[in-house]
């Protein structure tokens, strides 16, 4: 195809993926609620239940506090806006649309950017539960965001280029690069710091109703309506992509190397596949551990990091 | 995969299991779970000689220094420790010297640390599993971390021997193993020195009603 | 001749099987014998290894048991040394243990134990003189460590354990350090000829030193550090000494005597004999920086703590991290004078601290005190005790007759001829502190009048020990020390030659 229709498939590719992505995020959270209340003996709510809230949420007009200012009201947009850009430039469906667009440095500084807006409406409240919440959410970030860094970097290191598409393309194509001493502590590294940056249990118990035990809960306690629709929406989608990526980082077959519309519609279903079988992996792992304690949770952290600049440190020995 | 390829993956999972394993030995708090960390890195060692044996020109002293490399630290030396582990069970590092997330931290730092200082080693060893001996050096250091910054005297003991797995890992890596008589003279002197850490932790936790070191603070100037 | 070279080694291992079997008393005295009989193989070697005429190139030496022991006039040397200390601390043995045994503090079986494991000890330290082989000498000298711990811990007070733990893990984690060292001369030494890859003889002294310039530099200077650390722990040189004053203070006083007087050059041995094999790939300078270096702390470390010290037997063991200090700083210098000084200095030093500590031992048992402060003239409450204390103590402090004082002269020489003359005044003006150190806790201890003559009747043991025996190991000793401070005689070939063997290497 020549270069113009080529682009084009890229763009709607992009649009495409951040769509099924968007789609897919409140399903992801509705299976692992669905399966942990299974566990526990509960019958739960249905596969679509966040869908339904976030419907009910969208139809109602949000509030904001009276001292809040203009980044109260802009967090949500800027949460959402950074998890599409990802969302869509990710390599999750195929590789050869974002090929040389999806720079790790650069996903991950998108992901910080939602993550610091939302820290900072949740100042912005001037309550204190908000400013609680937003200073432990900083505390966890500032050891998880190096932690993803280096995961990922230990395996472009063998790759030779810090492109995510690349990385995964490399895996897909050479089976024998993801058996690696380095590709498994990077591994246990990113799973870590997916669960930190997810807000779910060791770290963050997303279903708490105790203020004082919360970390993501409290900095969104006084968002309502359209503004708490597009912060929870957000929530799962960040979720969805960090899965995604984890899934596809290390167990990257099925993924659309080449544009093909047979191979990215295989890609797009394996994809969903991966997702929804760690969706219930961690569904069950959310069962059996309890949540740490805010000053243990810097020594989980610490040990993930510790992991994953080993995992650089033996893809530069034991390549 | 050419049968040296598969070697060589063999190895390096080794080397990662050892690496894994040291970090294990300063995340967990309790005592008691030091002891299969000890184990697993001497399975990962044993697997280490074992495999290098098999590609040795003289083979048969290899060999026995394979099983013997296993006799000692799959079996011996956690059977011995879980008789230190028995007088004071329950043991917790409450205290270390420095806390849980900076050792991790300082883990790495030392691991760092290995990979810069390995470099001579690395140049002039012929054998080509010289390239992963910065584990072993991480290994040795993290082991003296560990002897250094914990409180009970069964951390200490372990402290030991991850110095001791680190410096045969590194022989085994480096130089394909040291001769068959000095392997058996350290691996002799390891086991000596374990009972007699074991007899001294019996009498201190007999003396001080427990085995923690913070009480040992007489004797100074 | 060769079966010269058993005699060190079988002699203390018979010692220890009699007296694992013997009644006490004669199995002390046959400890005694087996010490004496290490002295004699130590002389039997010194006629068999020293070189005709002197001053010529060392014959090369002599080796059994496929190549693993090994013998040349530096071993006799070490040899002859730990035999003549052994001699003096087991003879001492014999009494402490006796009054011990007078005084109940000798539970059942303790005193086997003792013996056996002296014996073992000497046997250890034998092994490590005469192997060949780095790989026996680094297993050795662990298992001298192993051996001793539990002599350090043989009275089980509070302080003896915490000592002896000290003792195990730190000189453990040193001597970990040295085996790190060891393989990184391995693999340099299979380096230069990857056929002897796994073969013993890589590792051998003799094929170290011919093959030392061929020696990669980089990678020796890494082993460099690492074995004048590690070995240095087990010498007690700063700053690995933490674990020296606890145990040479705990322990009973003639283990504190063998501790101290040999082991510690055993140790300092190894040390001496690898400073050729690294001058030989990296030159002299690197190797003497860290040796000033460690020379310079250990003198200035004991000369600082010695001025505070209230017990007596750490005030010896910090005596002993000041001469190791000086012994440093003259392998530091190098050369055939500055070694022979060394050596003199090991022997005369060995046998003037063994004294020195069996005179202590025997001081505590009449006062019961280990304290500085308790000990007022003993010189009129103990006098033969006393007397040969302040004599060893002289002799430590390196005034003439002594041996002492003409090592450290032969050391001063040597330093001003080879442009260290700086390194040398700053040794000696802190020798001159810690001098002062001693002598003001000395002389507070055993001048003067005794203290309040109610107390010292309440305290004193009820019975006074037999005079006569118990002396003769202690004189003989301090005659010894004297003599060779004057006279060489007969072992003025054989300094020579070891000293020769130490400075250009291993034939």
């Amino acid at each position: 195809m020549t270069a113009d229709v080529r682009g084009l498939v890229i763009v709607a590719l992009a649009l495409g993926q951040a769509v099924l992505l968007a789609v897919l995020a409140p399903y992801v959270l509705g299976l692992t609620r669905a399966v942990r209340a299974r566990l526990e003996g509960r019958a739960g709510g249905r596969l679509g239940q966040p869908w339904r809230d976030l419907r009910k949420l969208l139809r109602k007009g949000p509030t904001s506090p009276a001292d809040a200012s203009l980044v109260f009201v802009a967090a949500p947009p800027v949460l959402m806006a950074t998890s599409i850009v990802v969302a869509g430039a990710a390599p999750f469906v195929a590789t050869a649309s974002v090929a040389g667009r999806a720079d790790l440095i650069v996903v991950v500084g998108l992901l910080l950017l939602g993550t610091v807006a939302l820290a900072l409406a949740g100042l912005d409240t001037g309550t204190a539960f908000g400013g609680m919440g937003a200073s432990r959410e900083m505390t966890i970030a500032a050891l998880v965001e190096p932690t993803l860094l280096l995961s990922v970097f230990a395996l472009s290191v063998r790759v030779g280029s810090t492109d995510l598409a690349t990385i995964v393309s490399a895996g897909a194509t050479d089976p024998a690069s993801v058996f690696t001493p380095a590709s498994a502590l990077a591994a246990a590294a990113l799973a870590i710091a997916t669960l930190a940056e997810g807000g779910r249990i060791p770290v963050d118990n997303p279903s708490t109703h105790l203020e004082l035990t919360m970390v993501h809960e409290a900095m969104v306690l006084e968002y309502s309506g359209r503004d708490l629709a597009l912060v929870e929406w957000a929530s799962s989608l960040r979720l969805t992509i960090l899965l995604g990526l984890l899934a596809n980082l290390f167990v990257p077959w099925g993924v659309a190397t080449a544009l093909t519309p047979i191979g990215v519609l295989i890609g797009a279903a394996v994809f969903v596949v991966k997702v929804g079988l760690l969706a219930v992996a961690l569904a069950v792992g959310e069962v059996f551990t309890a949540k740490l304690r805010l000053f243990r949770v810097p020594e989980l952290l610490a040990g993930s990091f510790a992991l994953a600049l080993l995992a650089v440190l033996a893809a530069a020995v034991l390549g | 995969m050419t049968r040296s390829d598969w070697l060589e993956q063999a190895i390096n999972l080794a080397c990662g299991l050892l690496l894994l394993t040291a970090v294990g030995a300063l995340w967990r708090r309790e005592v008691s779970a030091l002891i299969p960390i000890l184990s697993v890195q001497g399975i990962a060692l044993t697997a280490i000689a074992a495999l290098l044996a098999s590609e040795h020109p003289a083979g048969a002293e290899a060999v026995v220094v394979a099983v013997l490399v296993g006799a000692l630290k799959v079996v011996v030396i956690p059977l011995l420790l879980r008789r230190v582990h028995r007088l004071v069970p329950g043991a917790r590092e409450t205290r270390p010297l420095v806390n849980v997330a900076s050792s991790l931290l300082a883990a790495a730092g030392l691991s760092l640390l290995a990979y810069a200082a390995a470099g001579p080693l690395i140049d002039a060893s012929p054998s080509p599993t010289a390239r992963a001996t910065p584990v072993g050096l991480a290994l040795v250091l993290i082991g003296f971390f560990v002897a250094a910054t914990r409180q009970r005297a069964v951390s200490q003991i372990v402290g030991l021997l991850l110095v001791d797995n680190g410096i045969a890992a590194t022989a085994f890596l480096a130089t394909d193993g040291v001769p068959l008589i000095v392997e058996l003279g350290v691996s002799a002197d390891l086991v000596l020195a374990v009972l007699v850490l074991q007899v001294l932790t019996a009498r201190m936790v007999r003396t001080f009603g427990d085995g923690d070191l913070d009480d040992l603070r007489e004797l100074h100037d | 001749m060769e079966l010269a070279l058993f005699g060190p080694v079988a002699a203390p291992v018979a010692g220890a099987v009699l007296a694992a079997t013997l009644p006490r008393r004669v199995a002390a005295w046959t400890s005694v014998l087996a010490a004496a009989g290490l002295l004699a193989a130590g002389i039997a070697l010194a006629t068999g290894t020293v070189s005709r005429p002197p001053g010529t190139a060392p014959l090369h030496g002599v080796s059994v048991a496929d190549g693993l022991l090994r013998a040349d006039a530096l071993t006799a040397w070490l040899v002859t040394a730990v035999g003549a200390v052994a001699t003096v601390a087991c003879w001492a043995s014999v009494h402490h243990l006796d009054d011990q045994a007078r005084a109940g503090e000798l539970p059942k079986g303790s005193a086997r134990r003792y013996l056996v494991l002296v014996q073992l000890f000497l046997a250890c330290m034998s092994v490590a003189v005469l192997a060949s082989n780095v790989g026996l000498f680094w297993v050795a000298v662990e298992a001298t460590t192993v051996v001793t711990a539990f002599l350090v811990g043989h009275q089980r007070t509070r302080a003896s354990i915490e000592a002896a733990w000290k003792y195990v893990v730190l000189c453990s984690v040193g001597v970990g350090i040295a085996f790190l060292g060891t393989i990184c001369v391995y693999a340099a030494a299979i380096a230069t000829a990857p056929d002897t890859a796994g073969a013993r003889a890589a590792l051998d002294w003799t094929y170290l030193s011919e093959h030392g310039a061929q020696l990669d530099p980089s990678l020796m200077r890494l082993s460099a550090g690492l074995i004048l650390l590690g070995f240095g722990t087990k010498a007690g040189l700063a700053p690995m000494h933490a674990w020296l004053p606890d145990a040479h203070s705990q322990a009973p006083a003639p283990v504190s005597a063998l501790m101290s007087g040999v082991l510690l050059s055993v140790a300092f041995y190894g040390i001496l004999r690898y400073k050729s094999i690294f001058d030989a790939a990296l030159g002299p300078g690197y190797v003497r920086t860290l040796l000033l270096i460690a020379a310079l702390g250990s003198l200035a470390l004991a000369a600082v703590l010695l001025i505070g010290q209230r017990d007596y037997k750490r005030l010896l063991a910090y005596s002993s991290i000041e001469h190791m200090g000086l012994i440093a700083l003259g392998t530091a210098i190098g050369g055939r004078l500055a070694l022979a000084a060394v050596l003199l200095h090991i022997l005369g030093h060995g046998l003037a601290k063994a004294v020195a500590f069996c005179g202590a031992g025997q001081l505590l048992h009449r006062t019961g005190s280990p304290l500085i402060a308790e000990v007022r003239g003993a010189l009129s409450s103990a006098p033969t005790a006393a007397a040969l204390l302040g004599v060893a103590v002289v002799a430590l402090l390196g005034l003439p007759p002594f041996a002492l004082f003409a090592s450290e002269l032969a050391l001063a020489r040597a330093g001003f001829a080879a442009g260290l003359g700086w390194a040398v005044a700053l040794a000696f003006v802190l020798v001159l502190a810690a001098f002062a150190a001693i002598v003001r806790h000395a002389a507070g201890m055993l001048l003067g009048s005794t203290v309040d003559p109610l107390t010292v009747d309440a305290e004193q043991p009820p019975h006074r020990p037999r005079p006569g025996l118990r002396w003769v190991p202690l004189v003989l000793g301090l005659i010894a020390a004297a003599a060779l401070g004057v006279w060489l005689g007969p072992l003025q070939s054989l300094l020579d030659s070891a000293a020769l063997i130490a400075a250009e290497g291993t034939r």
